[in-house]
């Protein structure tokens, strides 16, 4: 058996590596300027969680002022903007706290691909994690539709033309607008197409954190004050405005662009709409396939993780519930003993640990935590490992 | 160093204050935006304070991590 995993041999197993020094690189430089626990790259998670609260708190007051018609949703928009106190301030922070989310949430794929940690038992997460950007993407380029301006127009328009596109996409693009053309059914629609999917986010993120025992859920205070103040700042220096209102005979050509959640549309100037149609579909089954595609180690490269399901030796097992707080899949619970242990340390014990197979992903970290030698990784004893150390401390 | 931090949190507390007379005046004439993008400022001020009472040592680490 190595220790060591073998060079990468691919040019994507070398671009890997490389981007993950650079990543380490650059948590050791911001570790200069922030305490450790300060550091925003391990919060990204956490800072997408943070961008998401204030989206459903921003949003449940715009709700209170939104008439989803033709007629009345600019109308409302607008009423709110201008006429509210502080409603221009709340859609800024809408608008601005999405931008947020996405940035958060596109650095933290990018730190879990980067130092893969989306392989193996990880895949969970990641694909839980590429759902919520899916249904970001979604949720963000519907608000813009809410708005109802001549943007909105042409994002409709153009949204349509890409359904089109599909297989059986006529039948889709009428489902979409609610008829044969754009009416009021049409907004209600993309409101519920806003809404809906923005609260499907609770249940993915209930997915995504279901396999992790301490996922970092919230950032630190001081980046909790941050965020928030740059989205107000924003909010109040950049108000997030209309156009103008959207009217059935004019065919805007050009508008604003969110880099963030409007690029397709963006890329359409090119592409056109079967283009960017496959684009997003080849990127998003790209993502998804991505913890199952050019693994830089193969199973048989990585012994240590052959070492069979983690055994508890039960007369050793003092029930102190290291291994159950340690372990970061969920793969140890703890159950009433039913004797006592055979060791001094373990005589008195109430609970006994016990491995959960389908969740162990014999990593090892139980037998670290396990002050008792009550955790062994069979094909990998404790004492091959410090045997190993030793030869690799001597070497 | 911490003297430099000290000058920092003295200069914050101080623009702060500053930002927080603007609220009331932004409130007070209806100058919703104004208000909104000086609670913003205020926010971002006082991070940057708990980074500095941080770096200063006053306060933190989690206890956790002691």
């Amino acid at each position: 058996m190595s220790v060591t995993s073998p060079e990468p041999r691919t040019g994507y197993g070398r671009l890997m590596t490389g981007v993950l020094r650079g990543t380490l690189k650059l948590d050791v430089l911001v570790n200069r300027i922030y305490p450790s626990d300060f550091n925003p790259l391990y919060y990204t998670g956490g800072l997408a969680n943070l961008f998401l609260f204030v989206l459903v708190l921003s949003g449940i007051f715009l709700f209170f002022y939104y008439e989803a018609s033709l007629g009345g949703a600019f109308a409302s928009v607008q009423y709110l903007t201008e006429r509210v106190p502080y409603g221009g301030i709340v859609r800024g922070i809408h608008r601005y706290a999405a931008d947020g989310f996405i940035i958060a949430v596109l650095l933290h794929l990018l730190r879990n691909w980067f130092t893969d940690r989306y392989l193996f038992s990880r895949d969970n997460p990641w694909i839980s994690g590429m759902f919520l950007l899916v249904f970001g993407g979604v949720i963000g380029f519907t608000g813009y539709q809410l708005v109802w301006d001549d943007r909105a127009q042409a994002l409709t328009a153009m949204f349509l033309a890409m359904l089109r596109v599909l297989p059986g996409g006529e039948p889709l693009a009428r489902v979409f607008v609610g008829g044969a053309g754009i009416s009021d059914g049409t907004l209600v629609r993309i409101l519920f197409l806003h809404i809906g999917p923005a609260s499907a986010l609770y249940v993915l993120l209930w997915w995504h954190y279901t396999r992790l025992r301490h996922p970092k859920i919230w950032p630190p205070a001081v980046w909790v004050l941050f965020c928030v103040g740059v989205v107000f700042l924003l909010a109040g220096v950049i108000p997030a405005l209309s156009g103008r209102p959207a009217a059935p005979a004019a065919q805007p050509t050009a508008f604003p662009l969110d880099v963030f959640f409007l690029w397709p549309f963006w890329l359409m100037n090119w592409l056109g709409a079967p283009g960017v149609v496959v684009l997003l579909g080849l990127l998003t089954v790209a993502g998804f396939a991505i913890p199952y595609l050019g693994r830089r180690e193969r199973p048989q490269e990585m012994d240590v993780r052959h070492a069979g399901v983690a055994q508890v030796i039960d007369g050793n097992c003092t029930g102190c519930e290291l291994c159950y707080f340690d372990c970061p899949y969920n793969a140890i619970v703890m159950v009433p003993s039913p004797a006592p242990g055979l060791s001094r340390a373990a005589a008195n014990r109430t609970l006994l640990a016990v491995v959960v197979e389908s969740r162990c992903v014999e990593c090892g970290i139980c037998i670290g935590a396990c002050p008792f030698e009550a955790l062994e990784l069979p094909k990998f004893l404790e004492r091959d490992v410090k045997t190993r150390v030793l030869e690799a401390v001597r070497a | 160093m911490r003297n430099a931090y000290s000058v920092g949190l003295v200069l914050l507390i101080g623009l702060s204050l500053l930002f927080a007379a603007g609220i009331v005046a932004g409130e007070a004439t209806d100058r919703w935006f104004f208000g909104g993008a000086l609670v913003g400022a205020l926010l971002i001020a006082y991070s940057i304070i708990v980074l500095l009472l941080r770096k200063m040592g006053l306060i933190g680490p989690r206890k956790a991590e002691r």
